[in-house]
Order: C-alpha cells, then structure tokens, then sequence
C-alpha cells in the first residue's frame, strides 16, 4: 500500500488528461459560440414571415379571406387567425385600399405593447384582386377592388 | 514536481489532442464563414407570394367573366372588362409589394378554338353553349431574381342541353378539362317562360353528373328550351335547343 502512494508515474498521465479535456472543452465552446443554429432567433422573423404567408394564403384559397375581407367580416377574420397561428403567436393586422386608405385596423390578438417592446416583429403583406356577391336571383356584383392585407406577427 | 516535469513519456497525447483542438476550431472558423456570407433564402415564403398572384389573378379572370356575361353591359364595355381590370391589376401589384420588384404582364388570348377577343369569349344559344377567358402571365420578382415565370389561366363554363321530354329538361354543366360541376342547386338555373319545381342530380356513367330540371306542368309540351345557368362566382351561360 505504502508503494503504491509512493509511486508518482502515473500523475503526468492524470494532468495529460485534465489538459486535454480542458483543451477540447474550450474548442467545443469556442465552435459552438461562433455557428448560428438553423433554430437561431436570427432567423426567427423569416419563420413568422413564412407562417403568416401560409395562414393568409390557405384561408385565401379556401375562399373565407375574400368573403370576411369584402363583407367587413372583421370578428370573423380575428377568429381565423387566432385558429390557425400557434398560440404563442400574437396578431396586428390592418386593411387597405388600393388609395392605401385604412378600410380596418387594430384586427388584432395580444397586447398592443407586445409589438412595441418585441424584438422582432414580423411584417407580411398580402394582396386580394377582387370580389364576386350574388346580389339577387341571377345578378352578381364583380368588382375590381384590390384589398392591402398588412399582418404584423410577434412571437411572445 | 521536478521528477514530473523530467517525464518524457505521454507528449503524445498532448500533441494529439491539440491537433484535435485545432482541427475543431477550424471547422468552428470555416462554419462561422459559411452561416456570415451564406444568404438565407425563404423559398417557401417566395412560393407563396408567387401562388398568392397566381390566385388572385385567377380570381380576376373570373370577376371579369361574370361581368363579360353580365346582360346588363353594354358589348364593348364587357369585351374589354379583362384587358381594363389586367391593366389596372399589373399597376397595382407593383404599389402592393414594393420591396419585391414584382413586374406583371399578360397576353390575352386572340382567336383559337373558342375564337376569344381580348381574353373572351362565349357562344350562347347553341345546345351546347360556353362562357370562357384565357389569359397567359408572366412574372418577375426582381428581389428574389425571378424573370419569365409564365402561367395560364383559364375560366370556362359549358352548358350542353342532352334533352328534354315532356317537362323535364336534362343537363350537364361542365368546367376547366371537361370536369363536371356538382355543387349546383335550384337557384343557379333558369328556364325562359317556364317555373322550375325541381332540380334532380343523377349520376351518369357517360356525363358523370346529369341535372333534371323539373318545369311546371301548366304549359303543354313540345317546347324549346332556353335555359341559363350562373355557377356559385356568378359566370353565366344561355343554351337552346
């Protein structure tokens, strides 16, 4: 027992060893400070873009924009949105004419400080041609009347 | 420690593990290079924007159709409601999306089977009878360096009147590449002098879909039919036999 706490050959290994750890711990957190992440909060606006471009066109192609949009549909499009964003998401959205006269606004889900105190707040826009109503037995009303959907998006 | 220090043996490991170390930062460095000059695209948002246009111009060929088919416009007026409302959209689209340079511009459709006149056209009063437009698109989206995407859009409704016996009236409404419209009721057709009392969807192995319109039995048949019929967009379509 006395010669084995005597034996001092294997100390250089055991600090060869804490070095080399220590060397390899620094590089790995020196690599891992320098690479963005695909999940980075850089690319967090061009997620909340993509989403708000999707929302906006499903319920577009669906023909429910339109009709919510034309018709001053405005509690119905607040529940749209609210359906299909996630719920950490919050919503400001704002209407416009082709004159980019505000037809609605303050369409929205959160609270209006989110958007002033957020990072990063992502900002869609979004354009409908036109609209087609049945007025009465045969007769439609078609109109060119373009619609400037403005969607701000914050993630809380 | 001076005996330590005199050990020679394990550099090795040492000169191993700083390559190691190296070789990480390296590639750390070369990482760091790549994600600062890499430019992050989002496709998927560009695709949307671009299937965004593509469906409202879709839509506008439709509004335009239903105004070409209205009655209550003048001829010249609603040959020309597509190229006026193209013109317009193209200048809008430019204001809508400034940051994105997007340029549209479109060529109406002149001539060929249905013989259209700037994007138009309809054939009224025959058994078979359509209301149609077409129109091809081309897109740039100077931001993202897209030029030349081009796209057709085509509007079309057929009426064929497959016939009528006694006060019964069968049809088939057709839509783009012949595909039959199922979703029409009663309130989408009208028969000239006659009240409609029913409306019967049957299937038919030839025609896919058969409507039945059931007229009033107070007027005497034989008759010749004059029926309309508008889809849920409004585009009309007249046929006789």
């Amino acid at each position: 027992m006395m010669r084995k706490f005597g034996n001092t050959k294997g100390q250089m290994r055991l600090i060869e060893v804490i070095l080399a750890s220590f060397i390899i711990i620094t590089a790995l957190g020196f690599t891992n400070l320098l690479s963005i992440t695909p999940t980075s909060p850089k690319y967090e606006a061009t997620e909340l873009e993509k989403l708000g471009y999707n929302v906006l066109h499903d319920l577009d192609k669906q023909g429910l924009l339109p009709r919510f949009i034309y018709n001053a549909e405005w509690t119905n499009v607040t529940s749209a949105l609210r359906v299909t964003l996630p719920m950490d998401v919050y919503f400001n959205m704002t209407v416009y004419d082709s004159n980019n006269d505000n037809v609605a606004e303050g369409l929205y889900y959160g609270d209006s400080s989110t958007f002033s105190d957020a990072n990063t707040v992502a900002s869609i826009t979004y354009c409908l041609s036109g609209y087609s109503i049945q007025t009465g037995p045969g007769q439609f009303e078609a109109v060119y009347d373009p619609r400037i959907l403005i969607l701000q998006l914050v993630r809380i | 420690m001076r005996t330590l220090m005199r050990q020679k043996k394990g550099q090795f490991i040492i000169i191993a593990v700083l390559i190691i170390a190296i070789m990480i930062v390296s590639i750390g460095a070369l990482l760091q290079r790549a994600v600062v000059y890499y430019k992050h695209e989002p496709w998927e948002e560009y695709l949307t924007l671009i299937e965004g246009v593509e469906l409202n111009s879709q839509r506008l060929m439709e509004i335009s159709l239903v105004n070409f088919t209205q009655t209550s416009l003048s001829e010249s007026t609603s040959q020309n409601i597509l190229q006026e409302n193209l013109n317009n959209w193209t200048i809008d689209l430019r204001h809508i999306y400034p940051g994105r340079g997007v340029i549209a511009g479109y060529t109406l459709e002149n001539g060929t089977a249905y013989n259209y006149t700037l994007g138009l056209a309809r054939s009224w009063n025959n058994q078979t009878s359509l209301s149609t437009a077409k129109a091809t698109f081309e897109l740039d989206i100077n931001s993202i360096g897209l030029s030349g995407y081009e796209f057709t859009i085509e509007s079309l409704l057929t009426l064929e009147i497959l016939n009528a016996t006694g006060n019964e009236i069968n049809v088939v409404v057709r839509g783009i590449d012949q595909q039959t419209i199922t979703n029409l009721e009663e309130e989408n057709f009208k028969v000239e002098d006659r009240t409609i009392t029913n409306l019967l969807a049957q299937y038919d192995p030839e025609h896919v879909l058969v409507y039945t319109i059931v007229c009033d039995s107070s007027t005497e048949p034989p008759f010749n039919p004059n029926v309309t019929v508008w889809d849920h967009n409004g585009i009309r379509v007249v046929a006789s036999m």
